[in-house]
């Protein structure tokens, strides 16, 4: 073997008429058998280093207010226009990243983990699933959407009551999800090995059933992320969301959307920022789950 | 059947009681003052005092929870605080927008993704079927109000083909009514259509790779018919089930839909007297969802004996 | 069940629900379709304040006397009065063919049940002539009377106020009601009835044309003289969003759209089919409200920093946007263009807007950066936007903002609260005041300065309590003008609140209507539709 192949075993020459797979860097080879990963990826990255870097971005401050240049139609000098207040929306887009971006990952991150938790209790906890469950039937019977603005106007509108309405909102979810997969892991035999063989119940859950649980619900993570940022936009337009002096998606288009006949860049280009990185979250999900589960692949 | 039904009917008391404690824990710690909005600008404090307790509103937690609750049970939701009429009322002349808003939305939505769907498993593989997906994933990944806006721009501002808000009643007429519907169904069916569609073209791999398919298909039923009647049928579960857990999207989608193309509807009721603390309207409003939300799965599961005959209760 | 027998009941199920009244007709000439400027939840005008309550009551309820477009007050169910030389008694006479829409006459006992409804609620001027009212009396059935231990001479004003609450005459029975409780039945005495079957609270609102309405015989002037309505149907239709309503009075959905945001005006007077036109030339005030209660702003040196740093110019943009035509700065309290308009003592608010001495007199004051509370009510236009250059502004002379995003429901509850800003309470909040409510100190709650019981913020000023006293007597318009004066001055200098500008808000109207006035309020008679 040469140095300059590559370090694992190619298979024996095969006869002709099966051809060999032509072998790839590591890089294209991936792009190549997960291409939405790859893309979704791509694009999460770039938003992220958006959000990141924007005020590296020749932004300026996003709520300094300039009245006297309001509505300016997108220019040289302001690439996405200025809104009703005199703000550089092309500023507000960028930072607005920020808020969507850390709402959907929060969002995913405390709705996994929340109900991971209820959903693993649930499911190993026998006396008390029909309780739990009847309780996140019930959370899942209030629209996502009227939950968290109720939720809303129950608290002061601040980003941390948004992340914190809309988990509230999608976590009985996760909890059906990770409570059924428990369930299923319950009847394996190297589980009930497990069980009759006295190991301790943190244990068995901390080796055997989180590591299986972890595919799906990253699945599932991914979509609450993408469908997060949807609902924190829906909410700001509504008025029931981040609140309005802080740059977020939701808050820009809600601001425009009075205008949208004759400013229509002011709703246009979040909306943009908005659809592409919900696009790319969920391919992300999409390719996530063909890469870990084909089964599950299959079937959504 | 007939015992399932009632025993799935029980089962579902608890968790609407549930939902009726929640959003009413919930408003009683809410912040907020309907008083003080009823009493306006020019109003003194004093006065703010006078109406909040005329309106019970000064009475502890517990005694307005079950004065509220034993008036259920009576079928009376209760007077709302701002338009003094029942709020069983206030309901009825607002379920009629939203019920057909959501029928021809979901009319609409089956319509055209069942047979994206299929055309995409069909064409598996091929850029159809990739364009089909695609098409799909930017279904859900654009907010509601922003399809709206552009439906709306485009044909009726632009091309002047519909109307751009309002709703008229069916018993004007067919056509007036479905003018007025065609664009919000569009807008909020287009979530809706792209997770249909993925879950049809989904199922219909799942199916067409069955064994018994095969048999037909080597029995020499044509392509067409082979797709439709063997694998369509089995695809109807998951299709069904979908349906049902993406009704509570449904209705959220709906609130701001109907405050976009400004239809009398429940969305629009919930969150005009969210915004205005109208505590019997929204809790008249949240246990009427959850308990529709309720219907639809037990509907649902109806529906899969229907389909399925292997499935019985 | 089988497959059948399910459609089955599922279509029954549908038809059952959507088997509806009929609702509206097509468009005719008979009938106007109006998007109001808010949302009417109820129709009470006593109970609640809001101006849209009051406008569309005016529809359905007649008033004694009516102002005209001089603001002063006309008859209007009243034939005439009689006032003793001394103004303590006032006697009132009902015009003999008034109707209420059940059909019954309008009479002495109905008007006195109404007036004393409105007076337990009123507290600008029907409290105070509670307070030194002797006697309310039915003389005969169209006649009653006044008995007063004090003079009141501006009791027409009262009786005509536009401003809310109105004094509007409903059926005794009706006007029985507890006046902190609403009324259900809504008998008028107006020209139009209200169709409660086919209200939607929330989406809209019909009113119907009264046959026996009698109108005065004298041509309409805002809500004197005759109210003759050439509809048989008025349809209000509420337009949560304001372009959807921008759009739907294009695309000829509705035909007059109340208030149209100034930033589509331009688009509207593209369309050749529609016509623009300012609503109310009186207009109104936006308001920089303080709470003189608390740090800093209980140091009127901390007040004084917001006045001179304060720059209407921005607050207006904000508001009204470009159009330079619909906004004044406004170096005083009282409505530009009215009689006692003045500037004395406004000097703080015009110039240059100077931040130093902005931030020497907050350092003076003994500001230490403790978070100010800005409570922001971000459903309502005109207020956000004045709370976003309030933002803006606090943040360049140096203060930490606490930037409190709320609706305007909770804004409501906030404000009464009297409690340190730490711990509920507040610093500033937004809201504008309507320049009809703002012509005189009568019916200006926003600048009363008693304390205690003074408005949201409650300012205390002995002196501008004395000069408020001071135009109550005055004899004539010459010293009203002087007390007012003196009154802008001490108002200025105790910074009762800041003022953020004068402005005016557009309307808009399909061109097949004509006969649209300017007004405080949408006045429907004598508009024809084509």
């Amino acid at each position: 073997m040469s140095a300059g192949t590559p370090k694992y075993a190619t298979a024996p020459d095969l006869p002709g008429i099966l051809s060999v797979p032509k072998q790839r860097g590591r890089i294209a080879g991936f792009i190549y058998r997960h291409p939405t990963i790859a893309v979704g990826g791509f694009l999460v990255a770039i938003m992220l280093l958006i959000a990141v870097f924007a005020p590296y971005l020749g932004t300026k401050d996003p709520t300094a207010l300039a009245p006297a240049r309001r509505t300016r139609e997108p220019s040289v000098l302001y690439w996405f226009g200025t809104d009703m207040l005199g703000r550089d929306v092309y500023s507000r887009v960028l930072y607005g990243s920020r808020v969507s971006l850390l709402v959907g990952f929060s969002v995913a991150f405390c709705a996994s983990v929340l109900g991971t938790i209820i959903g693993v209790v649930s499911g190993f906890v026998r006396q008390i699933d029909a309780v739990i469950m009847r309780i996140m039937d019930g959370l899942m019977s209030i629209p996502p959407i009227l939950l968290a603005i109720a939720l809303m106007a129950l608290t002061r509108a601040s980003v941390q009551n948004v992340i914190v309405a809309i988990s509230i909102a999608e976590f009985p979810r996760v909890s059906r999800l990770v409570r059924g997969v428990v369930l299923s892991l319950r009847e394996q035999p190297y589980v009930e090995a497990a069980i009759a063989s006295g190991t301790r119940v943190p244990v068995i859950i901390w080796k055997h059933i989180l590591p299986n649980t972890l595919a799906p619900l990253m699945v599932q993570a991914t979509f609450i992320c993408a469908s997060a940022m949807i609902t924190e936009a829906t909410l700001s337009f509504i008025g029931a969301g981040t609140p309005p002096i802080i740059p977020s998606w939701g808050n820009i288009m809600a601001e425009g959307r009075a205008l949208w006949q004759v400013k229509p860049y002011i709703v246009f280009f979040p909306a943009i920022f908005l659809s592409i990185t919900v696009l790319a979250v969920n391919l992300l999900g999409d390719g996530l789950r063909d890469a870990l589960d084909p089964r599950l692949a299959k079937r959504l | 059947m007939l015992s399932y039904l009632v025993r799935r009917i029980v089962a579902t008391i608890p968790v609407v009681l549930l939902v009726a404690l929640f959003v009413f824990s919930l408003l009683y710690i809410a912040p907020g003052d309907p008083a003080a909005i009823i009493a306006g600008d020019q109003a003194t404090p004093a006065d703010v005092d006078r109406i909040r307790a005329s309106l019970g509103l000064d009475r502890p937690f517990l005694v307005r929870f079950f004065d509220w609750f034993w008036h259920i049970l009576h079928g009376d939701l209760g007077t709302s605080i701002f338009t003094n009429l029942p709020v069983t009322h206030m309901i009825a002349q607002r379920i009629e927008p939203t019920l057909s808003l959501m029928t021809l939305t979901l009319i609409l939505s089956l319509g055209c993704a069942i047979p994206m769907g299929v055309v995409a498993a069909w064409k598996h593989g091929t850029w159809i079927d990739s364009a089909v997906m695609m098409t799909a994933v930017l279904g859900f990944s654009t907010p509601v109000f922003v399809i709206g806006y552009v439906l709306a721009y485009v044909f009726a501002l632009r091309l002047d083909w519909l109307p751009v808000q309002g709703f008229t009643p069916i018993s004007q007429g067919l056509w007036p009514f479905l003018r007025n519907l065609i664009l919000p169904s569009i807008a909020l069916g287009l979530v809706y259509m792209a997770l249909i569609a993925r879950i049809t073209r989904a199922t219909m791999l799942d199916v067409l790779a069955q064994d018994y398919v095969r048999t037909a298909k080597a029995k020499g039923v044509g392509q067409r018919g082979v797709l439709f009647v063997h694998a369509l049928k089995n695809a109807a579960v998951p299709i069904v089930t979908i349906v049902g857990i993406g009704f509570a999207a449904l209705i959220g989608g709906a609130v701001v839909t109907e405050s976009v193309f400004a239809i009398p509807g429940l969305g629009r009721l919930t969150v005009d007297a969210i915004l205005r603390r109208d505590y019997p309207v929204i809790q008249g409003v949240v246990l009427l969802f959850s308990f529709i939300y309720v219907l639809v799965n037990l509907g649902v599961d109806l529906l899969y004996t229907l389909f399925d005959p292997r499935i019985r209760y | 069940m089988d497959r059948r027998s399910f459609l089955k009941t599922a279509a029954v199920a549908a038809t059952s629900a959507l088997a509806a009244p009929r609702l509206s007709l097509a468009a005719d000439s008979k009938t106007l379709r109006f998007i109001p400027q808010a949302n009417l939840a109820n129709l009470d005008p006593i109970w609640t304040t809001q101006y849209v309550v009051r406008n569309g009551a005016l529809l359905i309820w007649d008033m004694l006397y009516g102002v005209d477009d001089k603001l002063q007050p006309q008859p209007q169910m009243c034939e005439g009065h009689e006032a003793s030389a001394d103004f303590k008694t006032w006697t009132f006479k009902l015009r003999p063919e008034l109707k209420f829409h059940d059909g019954e006459p309008v009479l002495a006992k109905d008007a006195i049940a109404s007036i004393l409804r409105w007076m337990a609620r009123d507290a600008t001027m029907g409290g105070p002539i509670k307070r030194q009212m002797e006697a309310l009396e039915v003389v005969d059935d169209r006649t009653f009377r006044f008995r007063l231990n004090k003079p009141y001479p501006k009791m027409l004003f009262a009786l005509g106020k536009s401003s809310t609450p109105s004094l509007f005459i409903m059926p005794e029975r009706i006007a029985a009601t507890d006046p902190f409780k609403q009324i259900s039945d809504y008998v008028g005495s107006g020209p139009m009835r209200f169709n409660k079957d086919e209200w939607v609270p929330g989406a809209k609102a019909i009113f119907e044309k009264f046959g026996a309405y009698a109108p005065r015989p004298e041509k309409a002037n805002w809500l004197s003289g005759g109210k003759r309505i050439n509809f048989d149907r008025i349809e209000w239709q509420i337009v949560p969003d304001v372009g959807t309503a921008a759009a739907a009075l294009q695309n000829g959905e509705v035909d007059w759209w109340e208030t149209p945001s100034s930033d589509l005006v331009p688009l509207l007077k593209k369309n050749g089919k529609i016509a623009v036109d300012i609503a109310d030339p009186l207009g109104n005030i936006g308001s920089f409200r303080i709470n003189h209660l608390h740090p800093p702003f209980n140091d009127v040196r901390a007040r004084k920093a917001i006045q001179i740093a304060l720059s209407q110019e921005d607050y207006m943009g904000a508001v009204v946007g470009d159009d330079e035509s619909l906004w004044k700065t406004l170096p005083g309290f009282f409505t530009p263009d009215t009689p006692l308009y003045t500037e004395t003592g406004g000097e703080a608010l015009k110039g240059k807007r100077d931040y130093e001495l902005a931030k020497r007199l907050l350092a003076e004051s003994g500001y230490k950066n403790e978070p100010v509370v800005l409570l922001v009510a971000t459903d309502l236009g005109i207020v956000k936007s004045q709370c976003d250059v309030t933002a803006d502004l606090l943040k360049r002379i140096g203060v930490n903002v606490d930037y409190q995003a709320l609706d305007w429901g909770t804004v409501g509850q906030r404000r009464a609260k009297k409690d340190l800003p730490s711990q509920g309470g507040w610093n500033i909040f937004h809201t504008w005041h309507a320049g009809a409510d703002c012509v005189n100190p009568a019916p200006y709650i926003a600048l009363d300065a008693s304390g205690d019981t003074a408005w949201f913020g409650w300012p205390k000023s002995d002196l501008v309590q004395e000069k408020i006293a001071a135009w109550y007597a005055a004899p004539d318009l010459t010293a009203e003008k002087e007390a007012v004066a003196e009154l802008n001055a001490a108002a200025m200098d105790h910074v009762v609140y800041v003022p953020t500008g004068f402005f005016k808000q557009y309307q808009a109207w399909r061109r097949n209507i004509s006969g649209v006035v300017k007004a405080p309020f949408p006045v429907f008679w004598d508009v024809v539709k084509a």
